[in-house]
C-alpha cells in the first residue's frame, strides 16, 4: 500500500478503490504496460505521469475497457474490469475523457444527454411511443444535465452546437459529459492539453470542485507538472510501461529515477498539450 | 471421380476469374479506402469493347484496347470520387453506387436483350485429358489469370510500386513524407483494377457461359463476397476467398441434383452462403486482422 | 404543415387511378425509406439488403392472410388469418428476420456489413423462387385484400362508397391506409430520433468507441437499428402488396435496395422528412416518365423499338446522376438544402426588420 497525505479525504461512501495489479498490455510485439500496479483510494486525486510513450493512455484504455489486458487485474469494488466490455464498465461507474475530444454532432445538451445513457432506461418501444415514463425520464435527466453544465461553467452554451465552440470550451463539454455519467471514478486524459494559462487555472479549480463536491475518485493523466503536483494527493510515475515511482507529489518530484526519466525536467514546467 | 476432378478444375478456373475481380477490389480498397460497387460496370464496359472490337482488331488486339480504355474509365471514376464532399466510408461507397447506376444503365441499353460473344480464340472447344473433359476456355482462364495474379503478387512484394502501395496503406502520412505520390499511386491502383476486370469479363462471358448479357454484371457481384471472405484489403485473402467461392459454386452446380431439396439454382447463391458462414465464425474474414483501435 | 395534410386527405377525390397508384407506391417507398434512414442516416450503417425485408413483409402477409389452395401448378399454403392480424404478424416477421441477422449486423460495420447484406437479397431471392408452397415460386402469389372490421380496402364491402360524388374504390380507400401508415411511421421515427435510442445510435455513428465508453452496448444497438429498419421495410412490403395485388420474386432484387439508398441520399441522410421526400422522388419518377413518355423527348415507352431510353432506364440515369451531384455539391440532400435555404431566408428577413 502507498502512503499518502494525511488530509482527510471526504469520499462518497459508495466509491470503492480502484486496484490495478500486475497489469500487462501488449500489442504486436510491443509491451505497452509491464506489470503495473497502482491503487486509487476512494475520493483521492491520483496523478499518472511519465514521459511520452510511457503507457499512460494504455493504462486508461485498459481500465475503460478499450484495450484488452494480456495479464494482471483491475478491480473496482467487486468488479473485475479486465473481463468487461466498455459499456459494462461504464455501468459500473467508471467514466473517462479522451485526449482528442470525441464529441458527437449536435448541441452541448445532446452530448451531455448521451452521457446519461447508462443511467437512463427508456428503450426503443418506450421512446418510439413517447410513453409518459420515457418523456418524464428525458425531462428529469435533461434538467440534471443542465445542472452539471452549470457546475462546470457551460450554462450559457447548453444549447449551442459543439462544432461552433472554441477548443477550451469543448474540453469542458467533454468533462461535463463524463460527469453526466454520475461516475464513481473519473479518468481524465490530459484535461488541460492545448489550453492557455487562464484556462488551465480554471480547469484546475473545476477539478478540485468536482472532488470536493462529489467526493469521487479521479485518475488524472497530465503533462503539466505544476497542475499535477498541485492537485494530486498521490502520483504514480510510468516509464517504458513500468512503474518507476509512486508516492506524494513531493516524494515523486525528488525521486532520482523520476528525474532521470525526464532528463532533468522535473523542475521546469514543460509545455503540456502535445499531440 | 472424374466428375469430382472436373468440378475442382472448373471451380479453380472460376475462382481464378473471380480472383481477378477481387484483387481489383482489394487494390482499390487499399488505395482509396472504399469498396468500388461500380466494378461491375467497369467490367461490362471492358466486355462490350471486346465484343465490338474483336472483328476489327482480332481478339488480342481488342482485349488490349479494351483493357486500356477500361483502365481510363476506372481512373475517371476515381477522379469523380475525389469530388465528393463527405469523405466517410458510406458516402464514398454510395458515390460508387451512383456511378454504377448511371454507367450500368447506359451499358445495359447498349447491350439490350442480346447475348454477345467475346470472340475469344478458344470458342467451344473441349480439352480431353484421359477422360477428364474441360472447356479450353477454362484452361485458358486458369493460365492467364494465374499469370496475372502471380505478376500482381510479385509486383506487390518486390517492386517499388508494391512497396509504396503497402506503405501508403499502412501509414499514409509517413508514406507521403517519404515522397510517395499518394494521388498517383491511388490512380494506378484503379487503373490496374480496370485492366483485371477487362480480362475477367472475357472469361465470365466465354463458353461454357452464355455470353455477355445484361446479367453478366450481376455475376460479377460474387467477387464482393470473395474479397470480404478473405479479409478486406488482403490480396492473399482475396485469392483464397475467390478460389473457395469458385470451387463451392462449381460443386453446387455439379451436385445440384443431390441437393435439390434446397431448391434449384444453388450455384448462384453459393458465394453468399459461404460468405455468411465464414463471417459468422470469423467476422474479420479468413485472413483479416482484428482491428486494434487507438484513441 | 396542416394545410399539406388537408390537401393529402382530399386528393383521392380528384386523382385518377394512375396518380393514386403513384401516390400509393410512393407511400410504400416512404415507409421503407424512413426505416432505412434510421439505419443509414442515424446509425451510419450501409445496407444493401432492404429489398429482402420488403419481400418478407409482402410474402409474410400473403401467407398469413392467404388461403391454401391450388394456383396453376403450385399447391399454395396460407393461414387465412384476419388481414389486420396478418399485417401485424408480417411486420413482426420482418423484424424477426432482422433479429436473426443480428450476429452479423451486430458485429460488423462498414463495408463488411454492406457486402454481407448483399447475401440477404440473393439468398432471399433464391428462397422466394424455391419455397413454392409459401411464395408461389416464379409466378408469385396473390395478395389478399385488407379488411378492418368488415370495411374492405377493395372494391366491395361496402359495394359503393360515394364521397363528394366520387366512387371510393380500392385505390382510394388504400390511400387513407397508406397515409395513416406513413404518418404513424414518421411519428414513431421522430420519437426514436429525439429520444435515448436516437442519441445512442448517433453516438455510435460518430464515434463508436466513445459511445461504448459512455455505456452504449454496441452490438445490441447496431442489431436493434437493423431490426427496426427491417420492420419498416416489412410494413412497406405489405402496403406494396396491397397496392399491386400480386407479388413476384423478381420485384425484390438488388435494384430495389439501391433505389432505397438513392431515396435516402437524395432526401438527405438523417432526416425523416428527407427520407419521405426522397422516396416520393425516386418512386414517382419512372412512373411519371412512363406515363408521359409520348410527350417527352428521348423517353420511349418500355418495350418499344425506337431511338430513346425506356422510362426505367431514364430514371436510373437520373437517380445515379442525382446521387453523384448531391454527394459532390449538396451532401445534405433535399432536406439539408431546404434547411440551409430557410436559415438563409430567416437571416435575410431578420436583417430587413427594423
Amino acid at each position: 500500500m502507498t502512503t499518502h497525505r494525511a488530509t482527510a479525504l471526504k469520499a462518497d461512501p459508495r466509491v470503492p478503490p480502484l486496484v490495478v495489479e500486475g497489469l500487462t498490455v501488449r500489442f504486436a510485439g510491443l509491451v505497452a504496460l509491464d506489470a503495473v500496479s497502482l491503487t486509487v483510494v476512494p475520493g483521492e486525486i491520483h496523478g499518472l505521469i511519465g514521459p511520452n510513450g510511457a503507457g499512460k493512455s494504455s493504462c486508461f484504455n485498459v481500465v475503460s475497457g478499450v484495450y484488452r489486458a494480456a495479464a494482471g487485474s483491475v478491480r473496482f469494488g467487486d468488479a473485475e474490469l479486465t473481463a468487461l466490455r466498455p459499456d459494462q464498465i461504464a455501468a459500473r461507474g467508471v467514466a473517462r475523457t479522451f485526449q482528442n475530444i470525441v464529441l458527437t454532432r449536435g448541441s452541448v445538451a445532446e452530448n451531455l444527454m448521451l452521457g446519461r445513457h447508462s443511467i437512463t432506461r427508456a428503450g426503443f418501444v418506450a421512446s418510439a411511443l413517447r410513453l409518459p415514463s420515457a418523456v418524464a425520464e428525458q425531462a428529469r435527466h435533461r434538467a440534471r444535465a443542465r445542472e452539471i453544465a452549470e457546475f462546470v461553467g457551460l450554462g450559457a452554451v447548453f444549447d449551442a452546437p459543439v462544432a461552433m465552440l472554441p477548443y477550451g470550451v469543448r474540453k469542458r463539454v467533454e468533462l461535463a459529459r463524463a460527469l453526466c455519467m454520475e461516475p464513481k471514478l473519473l479518468l481524465l486524459d490530459e484535461p488541460v492539453a492545448g489550453m492557455n494559462t487562464a484556462e488551465r487555472v480554471a480547469m484546475s479549480r473545476t477539478i478540485e470542485d468536482i472532488r470536493a463536491v462529489l467526493g469521487i475518485s479521479i485518475l488524472l493523466v497530465e503533462h503539466d507538472m505544476g497542475l499535477v503536483m498541485r492537485l494530486a494527493d498521490e502520483v504514480t510515475v510510468l516509464d517504458f510501461g513500468r512503474r518507476i515511482a509512486a508516492g506524494t507529489p513531493d516524494q515523486v518530484q525528488r525521486d532520482p529515477d523520476v528525474i532521470r526519466a525526464y532528463l532533468g525536467t522535473a523542475h521546469d514546467e514543460p509545455e503540456g498539450g502535445d499531440a | 471421380m472424374t466428375t469430382f476432378i472436373q468440378m475442382v478444375i472448373n471451380g479453380l478456373a472460376l475462382g481464378s476469374v473471380y480472383a481477378l475481380m477481387a484483387l481489383g477490389f482489394t487494390i482499390i480498397f487499399r488505395a482509396a479506402g472504399t469498396m468500388n460497387f461500380a466494378q461491375g460496370s467497369v467490367m461490362m464496359l471492358g466486355g462490350l469493347l471486346v465484343v465490338r472490337l474483336h472483328d476489327a482488331l482480332g481478339f488480342w488486339g481488342a482485349l488490349v484496347v479494351a483493357a486500356a480504355i477500361t483502365a481510363v474509365f476506372s481512373v475517371l471514376e476515381a477522379l469523380l470520387l475525389r469530388a465528393a464532399k463527405r469523405r466517410d466510408l458510406a458516402s464514398l461507397a454510395i458515390m460508387t453506387i451512383g456511378f454504377n447506376t448511371v454507367a450500368l444503365a447506359e451499358l445495359s441499353r447498349q447491350i439490350g436483350v442480346d447475348v454477345l460473344t467475346p470472340g475469344d480464340p478458344w470458342g467451344s472447344r473441349i480439352l480431353d485429358l484421359s477422360g477428364i473433359t474441360v472447356a479450353q476456355t477454362r484452361v485458358a482462364s486458369l493460365v492467364i489469370a494465374g499469370v496475372l495474379i502471380a505478376a500482381f503478387f510479385l509486383a506487390f512484394r518486390y517492386t517499388r510500386w508494391g512497396l509504396s502501395m503497402r506503405a501508403s496503406a499502412m501509414d499514409p502520412e509517413a508514406a507521403a513524407l517519404m515522397g510517395i505520390r499518394r494521388g498517383r499511386l491511388e490512380l494506378s491502383g484503379w487503373a490496374i483494377a480496370g485492366v483485371l476486370a477487362a480480362v475477367a469479363v472475357v472469361f465470365l462471358a466465354a463458353f461454357p457461359n452464355q455470353g455477355l448479357s445484361q446479367t453478366t454484371g450481376e455475376i460479377a457481384l460474387a467477387a464482393f463476397p470473395a474479397a470480404i471472405i478473405g479479409g478486406l484489403g488482403n490480396p492473399a485473402g482475396a485469392l483464397v476467398g475467390s478460389l473457395l467461392i469458385g470451387v463451392t459454386e462449381a460443386a453446387a452446380g455439379t451436385y445440384q441434383n443431390d441437393l435439390s431439396v434446397l431448391g434449384s439454382g444453388l450455384s448462384l447463391i453459393a458465394p453468399y452462403v459461404v460468405m455468411v458462414v465464414v463471417l459468422l465464425f470469423r467476422p474479420q474474414g479468413l485472413l483479416g486482422a482484428k482491428e486494434v483501435s487507438r484513441v | 404543415m396542416a394545410a399539406g395534410l388537408v390537401v393529402l386527405l382530399v386528393m383521392p377525390i380528384y386523382l385518377t387511378g394512375f396518380w393514386l397508384g403513384v401516390g400509393l407506391f410512393s407511400m410504400s417507398a416512404a415507409l421503407g425509406a424512413i426505416g432505412l434512414n434510421l439505419l443509414m442516416g442515424t446509425a451510419g450503417q450501409l445496407s444493401l439488403g432492404h429489398a429482402f425485408f420488403v419481400a418478407v413483409g409482402a410474402y409474410g402477409y400473403a401467407w398469413f392472410a392467404g388461403d391454401s389452395g391450388r394456383q396453376g401448378t403450385v399447391d399454395l399454403h396460407g393461414l387465412g388469418l384476419p388481414p389486420v392480424l396478418a399485417f401485424v404478424l408480417a411486420v413482426l416477421l420482418a423484424g424477426l428476420a432482422g433479429v436473426l441477422f443480428s450476429p452479423i449486423s451486430g458485429r460488423m460495420r462498414g463495408l463488411y456489413l454492406a457486402v454481407a447484406t448483399l447475401a440477404l437479397v440473393y439468398i432471399g431471392h433464391h428462397v422466394l423462387l424455391n419455397a413454392k408452397p409459401v411464395t408461389g415460386g416464379f409466378n408469385g402469389r396473390r395478395i389478399p385484400e385488407m379488411e378492418v372490421f368488415g370495411f374492405a380496402f377493395g372494391d366491395g364491402s361496402p359495394d359503393t362508397l360515394l364521397i363528394a360524388g366520387v366512387p371510393f374504390e380500392r385505390l382510394e380507400r388504400l390511400w387513407y391506409l397508406g397515409l395513416l401508415l406513413v404518418v404513424v411511421g414518421w411519428w414513431l421515427a421522430r420519437n426514436l430520433l429525439r429520444g435515448r435510442p436516437g442519441r445512442a445510435l448517433s453516438g455510435l455513428r460518430d464515434n463508436e468507441l466513445a459511445a461504448s465508453v459512455m455505456g452504449v452496448p454496441v452490438a445490441r444497438y447496431r442489431a436493434a437499428a437493423f431490426t427496426v429498419s427491417s420492420m419498416y421495410a416489412g410494413a412497406a412490403g405489405v402496403l406494396l402488396g396491397l397496392v399491386y395485388e400480386r407479388i413476384v420474386p423478381d420485384s425484390f432484387g438488388i435494384m430495389i435496395s439501391i433505389n432505397f439508398i438513392a431515396m435516402i441520399v437524395i432526401g438527405g441522410l438523417g432526416s425523416v422528412g428527407g427520407a419521405v421526400a426522397g422516396a416520393v422522388f425516386v418512386s414517382a419518377l419512372p412512373l411519371v416518365l412512363g406515363h408521359y413518355a409520348e410527350w417527352l423527348p428521348l423517353v420511349v415507352p418500355a418495350g418499344m423499338e425506337a431511338a430513346g431510353v425506356s422510362p426505367v432506364e431514364a430514371s436510373n440515369y437520373l437517380y445515379g446522376l442525382a446521387i453523384i451531384v448531391i454527394l459532390v455539391f449538396a451532401p445534405g440532400g433535399l432536406a439539408g438544402t431546404a434547411q440551409s435555404l430557410t436559415a438563409r431566408l430567416r437571416r435575410v428577413v431578420r436583417r430587413g426588420e427594423p
